[in-house]
């Protein structure tokens, strides 16, 4: 199962980051979005556009192509 | 004098601090990048100075304004490190103060947003986080200023004192070996600590890895060792790379500190930034709400509050101001040049520009709002799929806001850009922003063609500005980004209601420096402009239809004939106009000889029609960006040819858009 395949407002275990482009896993590792942390989907937006997400008390936004990249459970 | 130099995590009230400690006004935003330039302020009531750094995550940067970061660490002399830590998001931000440490300068915490942190149900005992760090820790809350007498007093205290045996230390484990190899490799004539380089370098740190190859020789053999340890690294299956394999040492270890020192007593859950957050990032309302919100900032800049004041200010510069010095004058006697020079020149030039202030200092005051609140990260975020489309990216938005207030702070704003092709063209892209050196441009032509639709006219030329900037965008990226991925990736900070002190500051930070314009470079401009109308081939005090810039204006004309202004006026005001835009105004002001702008507007209802005024104003949007903008340009891209490409493609599409206006519209009006 991927990010994207979150229901709005759920949260999951990440499991897998290295599926996504360099400069964008860097990012997420900088903010603390690594293997092992709980995240929550917070909200997509609409036209494909990025997600929101929170991750250790903070929120982040990628693009959904990327967040379709990281695994979770 | 002593320098210190202030580190931390982006969003962690860094600037809110150096404007605390160092009493200077300083810019403050609460977006990811606002500091894109290394700023020094002199510290309150001490001696010394602090160096304000953008804020980094990690020292291994990936976009220009984090290299300034490592850089600096790399290349100058400073006394000691501040490092500002958020204590709500300890985790994160002591992953840097980790790497800070390990560069071996003395250092000092600054323990941010307890108050916030307690809030959440977190306790954090400092005097153990002190021990287990070996550093010195103040706790703070930099917005109100509480504890920063301590830290300022902490930070001067022993400025010579070096770190002695450093307590704290980090054990990599398996690359202990290779980092071993390499602090032997490396040549012991640098003031800079060897363990720290190594570290970075197996890190991937790019900006340490161009040291090395300027100042050392055998890289390839660092190279080579960099790569057989990741081999092996895999191989034994710790990591998937030498950077994450570093990066969850140093998390363990802060994990362990944190476990130690903090204590998490409840979880305070629905907090009002997820409040606001469900509104102005939903998914139908996301972007009608910032398109209302730019609305009512047009409405209040020109319709509701912005125009009345300007026009107060105006009765003001063309009544008692300009009779008053015309008395005086007279009273000690002034030369009839003096006289003209003074009141047809200096107060129509100057004094038609400055009427604009409190419009500019309304449109700054919301940008600084922006800025402030942590909606500007949001906007970024809501903007993304548009900007995708275009091939940029949603943080592309954010210098292009700026570059409303200022197209200068615009382009530097782009460092925060990660891919340098996209930074690129978002620097080209900024100057068809409309800034509000062009605020005054318009202010006179709604003023004279479109008094009961200003707001909405005005409104219309931002939205055609960023309207031209995307297909620009969409026609460069097709040329030039091949290859190269967009990516987009923001933090989105908790929202903040914006100090009153803060926000003034700020926008008098951003406003001063439109006053100061006016009374130097417009000032001069004036002057300038108002000899060659009193100049021309035939002697001086001449009629103004035989003057030098009659002359100079003439040249031009013709080709401004297809566009509806193809007079010499409007060829020289344009031509002064590449100095600051709003000496277009102030040249006007000149060649026409009024004394305020309401008796301008009426000259100029009988040399323009409404569509000629529109096809001007949008000329004048988007001919060529001025010349400070220009100079920053050439600074930022460190290239000529994208210097000249950046004049010369705005030229070709201000031309091609004024024509069309004129003639399309002429078809129906």
């Amino acid at each position: 199962m991927n990010l994207t395949d979150l229901k709005q407002g759920t949260k999951a275990i990440v499991s897998d980051i290295s599926k996504i482009n360099d400069l964008v896993q860097q990012r997420l590792i900088d903010m603390g979005l690594v293997e092992g942390v709980e995240v929550c989907l917070k909200r997509t937006m609409p036209f494909g556009g990025p997600v929101m997400v929170e991750v250790c008390g903070q929120c982040l936004s990628l693009r959904r192509r990327e967040a379709s990249c990281i695994g979770v459970r | 004098m002593s320098q210190f130099a202030l580190f931390g995590n982006p969003n962690t009230g860094k600037t809110s601090l150096f404007n605390n400690l160092t009493g200077s006004y300083e810019y403050v935003g609460n977006w990811s990048g606002v500091t894109v330039e290394k700023k020094v302020g002199k510290l309150r009531n001490q001696n010394g100075l602090l160096i304000d750094l953008p804020g980094v995550y990690s020292l291994n940067p990936l976009s220009r304004d984090e290299e300034v970061v490592t850089e600096f660490l790399l290349t100058e002399e400073f006394e000691k490190i501040l490092n500002i830590v958020d204590a709500s998001q300890l985790k994160r931000n002591l992953q840097l103060t980790i790497q800070l440490i390990e560069f071996g300068k003395s250092l000092l915490v600054g323990l941010n947003m307890i108050d916030v942190a307690k809030t959440r149900g977190m306790r954090i005992d400092e005097k153990k986080l002190e021990n287990l760090l070996g550093v010195s820790i103040v706790p703070i809350i930099a917005r109100s200023g509480k504890g920063c007498d301590l830290l300022s007093k902490e930070l001067i205290a022993n400025p010579k004192k070096e770190m002695q045996t450093p307590v704290f230390h980090v054990d990599y484990g398996f690359l202990e070996k290779a980092i071993e190899q390499i602090i032997t490799i490396l040549p012991n004539d640098s003031n800079l600590n060897r363990r720290w380089m190594a570290v970075q370098f197996l890190e991937g740190n790019k900006r340490v890895k161009t040291y090395l190859d300027q100042h050392f020789a055998h890289t390839d053999k660092l190279d080579q060792m960099k790569r057989e340890t990741e081999e092996e690294l895999v191989k034994l299956g710790l990591a998937p790379s030498i950077r994450q394999y570093i990066y969850n040492v140093r998390d363990q270890k802060v994990t362990s500190i944190l476990d130690q020192v903090t204590t998490v007593t409840s979880l305070n859950k629905t907090t009002a930034t997820e409040f606001i957050d469900r509104i102005v990032t939903n998914k139908f309302l996301g972007l009608p709400i910032f398109l209302a919100f730019m609305y009512v900032m047009f409405m209040l800049t020109f319709d509701w509050l912005g125009t009345p004041l300007a026009d107060l200010l105006d009765a003001f510069f063309s009544g008692p101001l300009s009779e008053g010095l015309a008395k005086g004058l007279a009273a000690i006697g002034a030369s009839s040049f003096i006289k003209d020079l003074v009141l047809d020149g200096i107060v129509a030039g100057v004094g038609g520009v400055l009427v604009f202030v409190p419009q500019i200092f309304i449109m700054f005051f919301f940008i600084s709002f922006l800025e402030d609140s942590g909606y500007m990260a949001r906007v970024a975020m809501v903007m993304d799929r548009i900007m995708e489309s275009i091939g940029l990216n949603g943080k592309a938005f954010i210098p292009m806001i700026i570059g409303f207030g200022c197209n200068v702070p615009g382009v530097m704003a782009a460092r925060t850009i990660e891919q340098p092709k996209e930074r690129l063209l978002t620097i080209l892209l900024t100057p068809l922003m409309s800034c509000s050196a062009r605020l005054p441009v318009y202010a006179l032509f709604v003023g004279a063609f479109f008094v009961k639709y200003q707001a909405l006219v005005v409104l219309s030329l931002y939205v055609l500005g960023i309207v031209v900037a995307m297909i620009v965008a969409r026609v460069f990226s097709f040329l030039l980004l091949k290859g190269e991925k967009s990516v987009f990736v923001i933090e989105l900070p908790p929202y903040r209601v914006p100090q009153a002190l803060t926000l003034w500051r700020s926008t008098w930070e951003k406003g001063k420096g439109f006053i100061r314009k006016a009374g130097t470079f417009i000032f001069g401009g004036s002057v300038f402009i108002w000899l060659l109308t009193y100049a021309g081939p035939h002697g001086l005090n001449v009629k103004m239809d035989d003057s030098f810039l009659a002359m100079i204006g003439g040249v031009l004309a013709p080709i401004f004939q297809p566009l509806g202004f193809g007079t010499w006026q409007a060829g020289a005001s344009l031509l002064t106009g590449f100095l600051a835009k709003e000496v277009v105004v102030a040249t006007m002001n000149i060649i026409y000889q009024v004394p305020n702008a309401v008796s301008l507007q009426g000259v100029l209802s009988t040399h323009y029609s409404a569509l000629s005024a529109l096809s001007f104003m949008a000329f004048v949007l988007l001919y060529v960006p001025c010349l400070a903008t220009v100079a920053t340009i050439r600074k930022e891209t460190a290239s000529k040819k994208w210097t000249y490409i950046s004049i010369i493609y705005a030229l070709i599409i201000a031309y091609i858009i004024s024509i069309l206006i004129y003639q399309i519209g002429g078809l129906f009006f």
